[in-house]
């Protein structure tokens, strides 16, 4: 739930509530009132029956009056008087009515009385409602207005706040641009904005420092390699190996070749990351497909792979060692998890590539199989061609999806991907 | 041949010179700028291999030197750096090749050779072993006078041996010179015996004697005898 939708639920909730308290209070203040003041009239009445009665009379009120008194002979009067609501039948009007009487009992003309007096109660609860309308309306507007004003107040304030929001989702660690303050009127929002700028900051200083720390180290790890690699060679042409000592050197360069091809994998993550591939011009995806088949034809031939390709005379413009780089992970990929006798479908329509491969393993995890050094213990790969495929797809905006089905693991990329 | 060795790991350094000095070139070594500059002062080179960081200078300094002084030498630059600006700025700067490190030591043999017959003056662009003769302009082979048809990773591949010949170049070494290590071939070189059969074949059927020996089922040798 939004900020401010949540702030005017119960906004509103809490309004309607004490509304209605107050306004049912102020109901029975109005009631109690105007009751005490019908009261106040029955006594005055009961004092006319009482003047008219020294006189000889019995009282009788216009018929105008909306007021009934009524008198019934009784035994003995016991000087008391009740008040109470009731409903009475109005002669005048012809209907019943919500009215208000006072009961006594009186000598009356010597005789015991109980007199009864009733005042209708039409006319003031009239005037009740009117009141309670007059009222109730303007506060009903004001808080229509309250509300409505709150609205724009919140929205206008909280702009700023959501274009810090759009922002922070921009902000790309991998790319250059840094992370876009806002200018905010509002003081605690200042101070988150200050915040991010400083932690967008750290963030990226530490990330590059991460990387250059990993070129550094990646770099110094050449030379010995080099030495390495060089001593072999030189033990290589040795004239007294035996059979046993050839196959430790076979080790020992695979060993080393792998060794290399991480630390080239690592560079090469680093090298995208720096976006130091921009060499861009118009490829044709087709012909370098083309070309990366015949290049890897002796790895496919070898295995008995069959490769079944359909390919889209499709060019575009794009990095072409990051497309090759791209293409090359794709055929290592999908000949690397193979098995022998497999199959590769390879297909090359105007928005996408497809590479899907037969091999070992089920369905892979699609959250994981582009992290780096997510590898199955057979592999024996680096376990970052996968990662630098994510990467090279993230620097040129493409989307890559793995699934799996009918036995085939399937990468697709997506050009263009909005 | 006479070969400058300018690089400051002294146990790279002294595996280049055991290598190219076998085939009979003379190799001197320079382990920082100083020494190099000494060394460039007094002698003429064929080649010159430069590692670019050394201990107390750059070594495109080394570089810019050799051009401002039209020295004729072949240079080819080793280094663990292989960012792309850095090779192009190489490569301007009058280098004639760029070796990212780690390389095999066959291959560096090869690419020397290939940049000192590129600078050789008289323009003989070919390479002949007994009945052998590599044409590297028109890229053909010829056994006896007679054209062989090769592909071009099968010619890539003589050639690479023929500049090695004598020496066990281990299966690795022969992949990473056909595919480059764009590829990420390490766990399977077996596919390279293909080709050496076929060139092998190719050569014995137009009558040349055959040269390739397997060694220890790690690589192979191409020698007389």
């Amino acid at each position: 739930m939004k900020l401010f939708t949540r702030y005017n639920r119960i906004l509103i909730i809490i309004s309607l509530f004490g509304l209605l308290l107050i306004g049912f209070l102020f109901y029975r203040m109005l009631v109690y009132y105007l009751d005490q003041q019908i009261d106040h009239d029955l006594v005055e009445e009961v004092m006319e029956v009482k003047e008219y009665s020294a006189k000889g009379n019995f009282y009788q009120p216009h018929e105008f009056e909306d007021l009934v008194v009524q008198y019934k002979k009784i035994e003995k009067a016991n000087p008391s008087s009740s008040y109470g609501d009731t409903l009475f039948y109005n002669p005048l009007k012809h209907r019943k009515e919500t009215a208000r009487y006072l009961k006594t009992e009186l000598e009356l003309v010597g005789q015991p009385y109980c007199v009864l007096v009733i005042a209708s109660k039409f006319e003031r609860q009239e005037q009740i409602r009117n009141i309670c309308l007059i009222i109730l309306i303007p506060v009903m507007l004001l808080f229509a207005l309250v509300l409505l004003v709150n609205r724009i107040l919140l929205k206008k304030i909280w702009t700023p706040f959501e274009q810090l929001l759009k922002n922070i989702t921009a902000f790309n660690i991998n790319h250059e641009r840094p992370y876009e303050p806002v200018e905010m009127p509002v003081a605690e929002f200042r101070q988150l904005n200050k915040v991010l700028v400083e932690l967008s900051g750290k963030v990226k200083s530490d990330y590059n420092e991460i990387k250059l720390f990993t070129e550094n180290a990646s770099h110094e790890m050449m030379t010995p390699l080099a030495v390495i690699n060089s001593k072999l060679d030189n033990m290589l042409q040795s004239n007294v190996l035996g059979k046993e000592d050839g196959e430790t050197l076979v080790e020992l360069y695979k060993a080393t070749s792998r060794l290399t091809k991480l630390n080239q994998s690592l560079l090469l993550l680093v090298k995208i990351d720096n976006n130091l591939l921009q060499d861009e011009e118009q490829i044709n995806l087709k012909s370098l497909i083309e070309e990366k088949q015949v290049y890897f034809q002796e790895l496919i031939s070898e295995r008995n792979i069959t490769v079944e390709s359909t390919l889209a005379d499709v060019s575009i413009s794009a990095s072409r060692s990051l497309l090759e780089i791209l293409i090359n992970n794709l055929f290592s990929n999908v000949i690397r998890h193979n098995y022998d006798g497999g199959k590769i479908e390879i297909s090359l329509e105007t928005d996408k590539i497809v590479f899907a491969n037969t091999g070992h393993n089920k369905a892979l995890d699609p959250e994981k199989i582009f992290d780096r050094f997510y590898k199955d213990n057979a592999s024996e790969g680096t376990g970052l061609g996968l990662a630098i495929l994510k990467q090279i797809c993230n620097r040129q905006r493409y989307q890559l999806d793995y699934s799996y089905h009918q036995d085939l693991h399937t990468f697709t990329i997506t050009f263009n991907h909005q | 041949m006479k070969i400058l060795i300018i690089e400051d790991e002294l146990g790279l350094q002294r595996s280049i010179a055991q290598y190219l000095t076998c085939e009979g070139n003379l190799c001197s070594m320079a382990s920082n700028y100083a020494e190099a500059l000494d060394r460039l002062n007094s002698y003429d080179y064929d080649c010159i291999l430069l590692d670019l960081t050394l201990p107390d200078g750059e070594g495109l300094q080394l570089l810019n030197y050799l051009k401002r002084m039209n020295r004729p030498e072949g240079v080819i630059i080793i280094s663990a750096r292989n960012s792309l600006d850095q090779k192009i700025e190489g490569l301007s700067l009058g280098a004639d090749d760029y070796l990212i490190k780690p390389f095999h030591l066959s291959e560096l043999n090869a690419r020397i050779l290939a940049v000192v017959r590129r600078k050789s003056a008289n323009g003989d662009r070919h390479i002949e072993f007994n009945e052998i003769r590599i044409d590297l302009d028109a890229k053909e082979v010829l056994v006896s006078g007679n054209s062989v048809y090769m592909t071009k990773k099968e010619f890539d591949l003589l050639l690479y041996f023929v500049a090695n010949k004598g020496k066990v170049i281990s299966k690795s070494a022969a992949v990473e010179h056909i595919w480059g290590d764009d590829a990420d071939m390490a766990d399977s070189f077996d596919f390279i015996y293909t080709h050496i059969k076929n060139i092998r074949k190719k050569l014995t059927d137009a009558g040349s004697r055959d040269y390739f020996h397997s060694v220890y089922g790690i690589g192979y040798k191409f020698t007389e005898v």
